[in-house]
């Protein structure tokens, strides 16, 4: 592959069928989003992989505010060094994201010594930061998520949803606050363990087995498996497909003390959505097939999960791993080793990684969703969620009565066949556009997103006839199976037991895969992403940062998984 | 320095603080580790002096100086050793004169006395004045004889190590530097052979990463050549200096080992008996031993450096081991370390490894 690719095919103007923005319609911080010019060639563009489905008008909102304003606001006040954080371009619908690198030497040096200040005592106050936040998020969240709709005026609503967007906006703010920083103090520590000769699979169990929300959450859902269990209605689950589980449960006396406890749960954490911030996915609250079918997974399982058991443990592996690491430590050595194990535990990035997605990537899109659909509801549009395909300047045109419902009719089918069209092109869009470099600069996009020289290595030779593709070893173990290419979490149910996932990347919505498949290799990611976590906490191999994994493996290709070289090799099927 | 009865031959006990210009600094040092009562072998050294006597009867200077000339290109491997052979040749054929020849007979008698064995092996180590001082690229290149028994072979030796000062190596090195190779003298250690169970090498820093509070341990079954040499992998062993915590005990496959062969009278290479192989070469207190030894050591120089020591086949529990050379760790030693302090500082990691700073 040469080391430009062309963006050409990308090129236009239209957001999306009949919008072309207007300069300075949405705030920005240090580069706005846009679609693809030809002069965007010149900077390194990566197909981000935390929306396979690509985004509608209305989402497109959370890559100006959450994306490229949260990126970018952060990036300017911690500040970070070397970026001015992430920017995106849309290929259809699709997002490419890229760095805005900070090219003065001297400013550099000025934002270096800057961090050196700010660093420090963030690191220090952290836990009582993270409750401010988190005190904010709650005051938001318990606001929109009980603002009742009904009944409510026109003006109201439109109220409502403006709010939603700066809660959210808000909310994203406080994510690349936190996770710049963090991440920042966590690749330190990783370097040192690196100086120190650690073994750097046993990093991530030096900062585990503290409680999250998340896991609060699993557990949720295992105590309704066992009141499934006790309460004789496990047929219902067995005979039931998730999607038709909610009617057939509703439909059965049996359950219905069961469903008022599910109910309840629902309340407390069904304001989850499946994927990252994306305002066209339902939460559980609204469609609980997830929930039930995760539910329905847990009832065939031999045995219940023993939480306390299984925490306990955690903390057990935690602690031997620390001592075990320490022992081959001289006294000076410990003495560094304590004091940024210490430091990352008290700041902790693999555990705050974990929390914060029940605050903020899976729940504060959500208001603007719930605001979306009382508005369709309330304007009489055709479908309430017709209201995410109009762009937020139409939106408000449509609010304070400058256009009407009817003008938009034949422009948001228009504008469902164009997101559905580019859905189905997903599997086929570009890794990359534009040039290829040796390495960028951004931490969120090395560590978390997996832009290192593997990544760019497998770039560059894309188009040859590759056999070994490298990537971040990630969970370790070796496994040889057929591959399975996935695009998207619909697609899960067709992995066999012992299969090897193949993937862009993975969400908290794909866990329950993962304990049929015998190994893992995404195209993205690093160390602390979501596949890498529950890899070695299934201990099965995993690779990620492979970059060219599911250009290059087809579904029942015979690969080898070796997790702790970081090596994926490819034997063709004929 | 008592030299008022033979200056061309000095034992190892009376070697004074600045022996290098007699003694080389191999054998000099030797001397200093003894009156720092550390445990080194018994021994004699053919002296500098003896060395420019022995070229000046001969009139090797000018002879080599002349083919030194004939080196066009001291870049040219092929070219220098060509000359170094035709230098070496000369110095082995050359006679050594007949009162130092006796000087070195008789020594060697008087130490066979000394440790009570009428055909006493030795250890004959070339001493060069110039090795391991300044510039770690010198060091161990020239010739060491293990196991040398006899007098005539003895002779031999010496003439051999004489010899070795003029590898294209040591030639191309000295060129390359404009160093004149008469102000480069060799003399010449001829010690007691440690009757070694196990030898090898060990630094008071790390040798690679350059860490101060870590110190190394390699060794192998009998002596150290092949540890020297490379030639085989040695038991890898790492300790904390400060308070002696064995952190790593590797034990490796060795598959060779230097013994002695008593039939030749000379230590030799051959393969390790399939039960030695996989053993443990060192036992904790014997590790506990080299190391406290090592430290002691740098203690007294206040540098770093690295040794070669010896467990002898007969120390027992609480006895010292034997150190059979010295010298100062040059790759590590005088870098600032970077990471020296043992704080955890986040910004500067962070700047390291998260900015690429």
């Amino acid at each position: 592959m040469a080391n430009i690719i062309p963006v050409d095919e990308f090129i236009t103007d239209e957001w999306y069928p009949g919008f072309k923005p207007e300069y300075g319609h949405s705030a920005w911080c240090t580069e706005p989003i846009n679609t693809f010019k030809k002069e965007d060639e010149k900077r390194f563009w990566f197909l981000d992989f935390h929306w396979p489905k690509g985004l509608s008008p209305m989402g497109i909102t959370f890559l100006e505010d959450g994306y490229s304003w949260s990126t970018q606001a952060a990036a300017q006040g911690l500040p970070l060094p070397p970026g001015k954080g992430i920017v995106q371009r849309l290929g259809g619908t699709h997002v490419y994201a890229s760095e805005v690198p900070v090219t003065s030497e001297w400013e550099m040096g000025f934002r270096g010594a800057r961090i050196g200040k700010n660093l420090p005592p963030f690191l220090q106050n952290f836990p009582d930061i993270w409750k401010d936040r988190v005190w904010e998020l709650d005051m938001g969240l318990e606001y929109f998520e009980n603002y009742d709709s009904s009944g409510k005026s026109l003006q109201e609503l439109g109220q409502y949803l403006i709010d939603a967007r700066t809660f959210h906006k808000r909310a994203w703010e406080i994510h690349f606050e936190m996770m710049y920083p963090l991440l920042a103090n966590y690749l330190g520590f990783y370097g040192v363990c690196g100086e120190l000769n650690i073994d750097p699979g046993e990093i991530s169990k030096f900062l585990q087995g503290y409680d999250t929300k998340i896991l609060e959450c699993d557990r949720g859902l295992w105590k309704l498996t066992d009141k499934a269990k006790n309460t004789g209605i496990t047929d219902i689950f067995e005979s039931n497909d998730a999607e038709n589980l909610k009617a057939a449960l509703d439909g059965d006396s049996r359950a219905s003390a069961w469903m008022s406890d599910f109910n309840t749960f629902l309340e407390n954490y069904g304001y989850r959505t499946e994927g990252i911030s994306d305002i066209n996915l339902a939460p559980w609250i609204e469609d609980p097939t997830s929930p039930l079918g995760t539910i329905k997974t847990f009832l065939m399982k031999e045995e219940s999960h023993d939480f306390e058991a299984a925490s306990k443990a955690s903390v057990e592996e935690r602690e031997a791993a620390i001592e075990a690491a320490r022992s081959k430590l001289t006294t000076e050595e410990q003495e560094k080793f304590d004091g940024a194990l210490g430091s990352c535990q008290h700041a902790n990035f693999a555990w705050w990684n974990d929390e914060h997605n029940y605050y903020i990537d899976l729940r504060a899109t959500i208001p603007m969703r719930m605001a979306c659909l009382a508005l369709g509801d309330a304007l009489d549009f055709d479908q309430n969620d017709d209201t995410l395909y109009l762009f937020w300047p139409e939106m408000m045109e449509v609010m304070n009565g400058s256009k009407t419902v009817s003008e938009f009719t034949h422009l948001i089918k228009d504008r469902r066949d164009y997101y559905d069209h580019w859905e189905a092109k997903r599997p086929t869009m570009p890794k990359v556009l534009g040039f290829i470099p040796e390495e960028v600069a951004d931490p969120i996009m090395i560590e978390i997103f997996g832009m290192h020289h593997h990544f760019f290595n497998a770039m560059k030779a894309e188009g040859q006839d590759v056999q070994t593709l490298t990537g971040v070893a990630a969970s370790k173990g070796t496994v040889t199976g057929k591959a399975r290419v996935l695009h998207n979490a619909g697609e899960l149910h067709k992995i066999k037991p012992g299969e090897i996932l193949v993937c862009e990347a993975t969400s908290p919505n794909w866990t329950p895969a993962f304990g049929k498949i015998a190994a893992c290799v995404c195209d993205g990611g690093g160390t602390l992403t979501h596949a890498s976590i529950i890899s070695r906490e299934y201990r099965i191999p995993c690779v990620v940062g492979v970059g060219l994994a599911t250009t290059v493996i087809n579904t029942g290709d015979e690969i080898e998984v070796d997790g702790t070289k970081g090596v994926v090799t490819v034997f063709k099927n004929q | 320095m008592n030299t008022s009865e033979n200056r061309f031959i000095v034992w190892v006990d009376d070697l004074d603080d600045n022996a290098i210009s007699i003694a080389g600094s191999k054998v000099a040092r030797l001397g200093e580790l003894r009156k720092m009562g550390i445990k080194v072998p018994d021994g004699f050294v053919v002296t500098t002096d003896a060395f420019y006597m022995f070229m000046k009867s001969n009139d090797l200077e000018k002879q080599i100086s002349q083919k030194v000339q004939l080196i066009t290109d001291e870049n040219d491997l092929d070219q220098v050793e060509i000359i170094s052979e035709k230098i070496r040749h000369l110095i082995e054929v050359s006679e050594i004169p007949n009162d130092l020849c006796d000087a070195i007979k008789n020594s060697y008698q008087e130490l066979s006395f000394k440790c009570s064995d009428i055909n006493l092996p030795t250890a004959v180590r070339s001493s060069a004045t110039g090795e391991d001082s300044a510039d770690s690229s010198f060091a161990g290149q020239f010739d060491t004889y293990l196991g040398v028994t006899g007098r005539q072979r003895l002779i031999e030796s010496v003439r051999k190590c004489w010899a070795s000062l003029f590898t294209s190596r040591a030639l191309s090195y000295r060129l390359k530097n404009n160093l004149s190779h008469e102000n480069s003298p060799m003399a010449v250690g001829i010690l007691q052979l440690v009757h070694a169970r196990v030898s090898g090498v060990a630094f008071s820093i790390h040798p690679v990463t350059g860490s101060k509070d870590r110190m190394v341990i390699e060794g192998n079954w009998g002596w150290g050549e092949a540890v020297v040499q490379g030639v085989v992998t040695p038991d890898h062993i790492e300790v904390g200096k400060t308070d002696m915590r064995l952190l790593e005990h590797q034990i490796a496959d060795k598959q060779i080992v230097s013994a002695f062969d008593y039939a030749e009278g000379m230590v030799i290479e051959r393969k390790m008996p399939k039960l030695f192989r996989e053993a443990p070469i060192l036992t904790e207190e014997e590790i506990t031993t080299i190391c406290k030894t090592v430290r002691d050591i740098e203690d007294k120089y206040n540098y770093p450096v690295d040794v070669e020591w010896v467990v002898d086949k007969n120390r027992r529990e609480g006895d010292p081991i034997t150190i059979v050379q010295t010298r100062p760790e040059t790759v590590h030693s005088n870098e600032e370390n970077e990471s020296a302090s043992n704080k955890w500082d986040p910004v500067a990691y962070a700047t390291k490894y998260a900015f690429k700073g």
